[in-house]
């Protein structure tokens, strides 16, 4: 019995050990940005371009495909089975609440991760193994500067930016299959802005805010933990992604809590 | 006509940070140091002190200790026992932010160089001046050219670590390591795999500084060729943990 207990402990305070490592890795991430020289800020921002373009550009066919898939199934399923019962008047609130508010951000975070949150922590895992953190301290340049914040920056524009894009494609392609089904524009148009709010906006920014920062802070917090050797690099690159997916999983049922409050 | 008052420019964060440590103190000290991790040899100690101006080599074997007083110099790592001062300040006393600051008066070339793979040369070379110091871009990149230029990298500065050779790897670490213009330089092995010629002269420019006086150079290695152990002013042979003087 006192075996099982301490087991049980020992799991719970390894967590919160990693909560807080965590937590003390994302404020040094902030505090990293009062930091930045001049000319730090010029290559900061270069290297944040690049990361926008790999993160959000090239995902951009993605994300419009899955977008547009997933908006015509669920529409086209929707619009036939509301309408056996004559409730096509709550097609708005399935479009809105369904995709825009909940699957839209969830998959876009999750295409974001799938490629780039692997990329960032095995890139932070291989600059470890390498000695090129410990090259970077040496020089006295904060590694957070360099090699986090750029990332993390990037993949909050990223996912906000792909959040917005896979709304705008749902929407559209939402329309195609109401048409098909056949839903006139002008209503379909009317009953889905009747079920837009402002709140819609805040939600996919604050999404965009907090998965963009998880989807940079796991990956490199894995990444620069690694100590062993090259063999651990595939395992941080695990951890990284699970706990990014999981974190974007509780803070979109914490987004829920708060936004019905 | 009176003139506006003079306003004495307010020290930047940098200046502040460099002015850290002990007025006229030697620019590194190791006292007592115990490399051999050995507490029954307390006569077996390492006492160095590498004054102003002076280039001091320490000689000796992989188990030695030798290749710990780079990273113990740098406060990256702590001695087991004993005292490190670089400029008069324990740096493995500092907080770690402070450190980080601290650590831009060492320039510093680790075993195996150090580059950043991802990065060209050049852009290793500029690394410490965008990130370490707060010039301006234009005056990082004048100064990056003119390294570029000086230690004979202009044509592989646009390589990466991978596709340069030996030599020009090491030439850009040691360039990176002196782009600061430091008062002290710490160089771990930077003339292993290359020419007597090529270490005299990488030796020579990592002596002079950018005013033209003498820089404190401290260098660790297995071994040194007759020609650079020449230009040292002190040879330190590390036997049995302790600090044995040679002829250079």
């Amino acid at each position: 019995m006192t075996a099982v207990v301490a087991a049980i402990g020992h799991s719970g305070a390894r967590r919160l050990s990693v909560l807080g490592g965590l937590a003390r890795f994302a404020l040094g991430t902030f505090r990293a940005s009062s930091r930045l020289t001049r000319a730090g800020r010029w290559v900061t921002l270069r290297v944040l371009i690049s990361q926008v373009r790999f993160t959000a550009l090239q995902a951009i066919g993605l994300v419009t495909f899955l977008a547009a898939i997933l908006s015509f199934l669920v529409i086209s399923q929707a619009i036939r089975t509301l309408g056996s019962y004559g409730a096509t008047n709550y097609i708005g609130t399935v479009v809105v609440v369904a995709i825009v508010r909940e699957l839209g951000p969830l998959l876009t975070a999750l295409i974001v991760v799938s490629r780039s949150g692997t990329a960032i922590a095995a890139e932070m895992a291989t600059n470890r193994v390498m000695g090129e953190v410990t090259a970077l301290e040496a020089m006295g340049i904060d590694p957070y500067i360099y090699l986090v914040l750029p990332r993390m920056l990037g993949a909050i524009i990223s996912v906000a930016a792909l959040m917005i894009l896979f709304d705008g494609v749902a929407l559209t392609s939402g329309f195609l299959a109401a048409s098909l089904n056949g839903m006139h524009f002008s209503r379909y148009r009317d009953i889905v802005l009747a079920t837009l709010s402002a709140k819609d906006i805040w939600l996919t920014l604050g999404k965009g805010l907090v998965f963009g920062s998880a989807v940079a802070l796991f990956p490199s917090y894995h990444g620069l933990a690694v100590k062993a050797g090259p063999t651990e690099i595939p395992q941080a690159v695990t951890r990284g992604v699970v706990a990014t997916i999981v974190a974007v999983f509780v803070s979109s049922a914490i987004f829920v809590v708060v936004a019905s409050g | 006509m009176s003139g506006s008052p003079v306003r004495e420019a307010r020290p930047s964060w940098l200046s502040t940070a460099l002015k850290w440590g002990v007025p006229d103190a030697p620019p590194l000290v190791y006292a007592a140091l115990d490399l051999r991790d050995r507490p029954d040899h307390p006569d077996h100690r390492f006492d160095l002190t590498v004054e102003a101006g002076t280039a001091v080599v320490a000689i000796g074997d992989e188990d030695s200790g030798v290749g710990d007083l780079g990273s113990y110099a740098l406060g990256l790592r702590r001695p087991i026992s004993g005292r490190v001062e670089v400029f008069g300040a324990p740096v493995g006393a500092l907080p770690y932010y402070d450190l980080l600051l601290f650590r831009r008066r060492i320039g510093y070339h680790p075993v195996g160089d150090g580059l950043l793979q991802n990065l060209t040369l050049r852009d290793n070379v500029a690394l410490p001046l965008r990130f370490a110091s707060d010039h301006r871009l234009a005056v990082v990149d004048d100064r990056v050219a003119a390294l570029v230029e000086d230690f004979r990298l202009r044509a592989a500065a646009a390589l990466r670590p991978a596709a340069a050779n030996e030599e020009d790897r090491r030439r850009a670490a040691i360039a990176r390591a002196l782009a600061l213009d430091p008062d002290l330089v710490v160089l771990e092995a930077p003339f292993d795999g290359l020419t007597g010629r090529a270490a005299q002269d990488l030796l020579d420019k990592v002596r002079r500084r950018d005013d033209g006086s003498q820089r404190a150079v401290f260098v660790t290695a297995q071994d040194l060729v007759p020609s650079v152990r020449r230009m040292m002013d002190r040879v330190i042979k590390v036997v049995d943990g302790a600090a044995v003087e040679e002829k250079p």
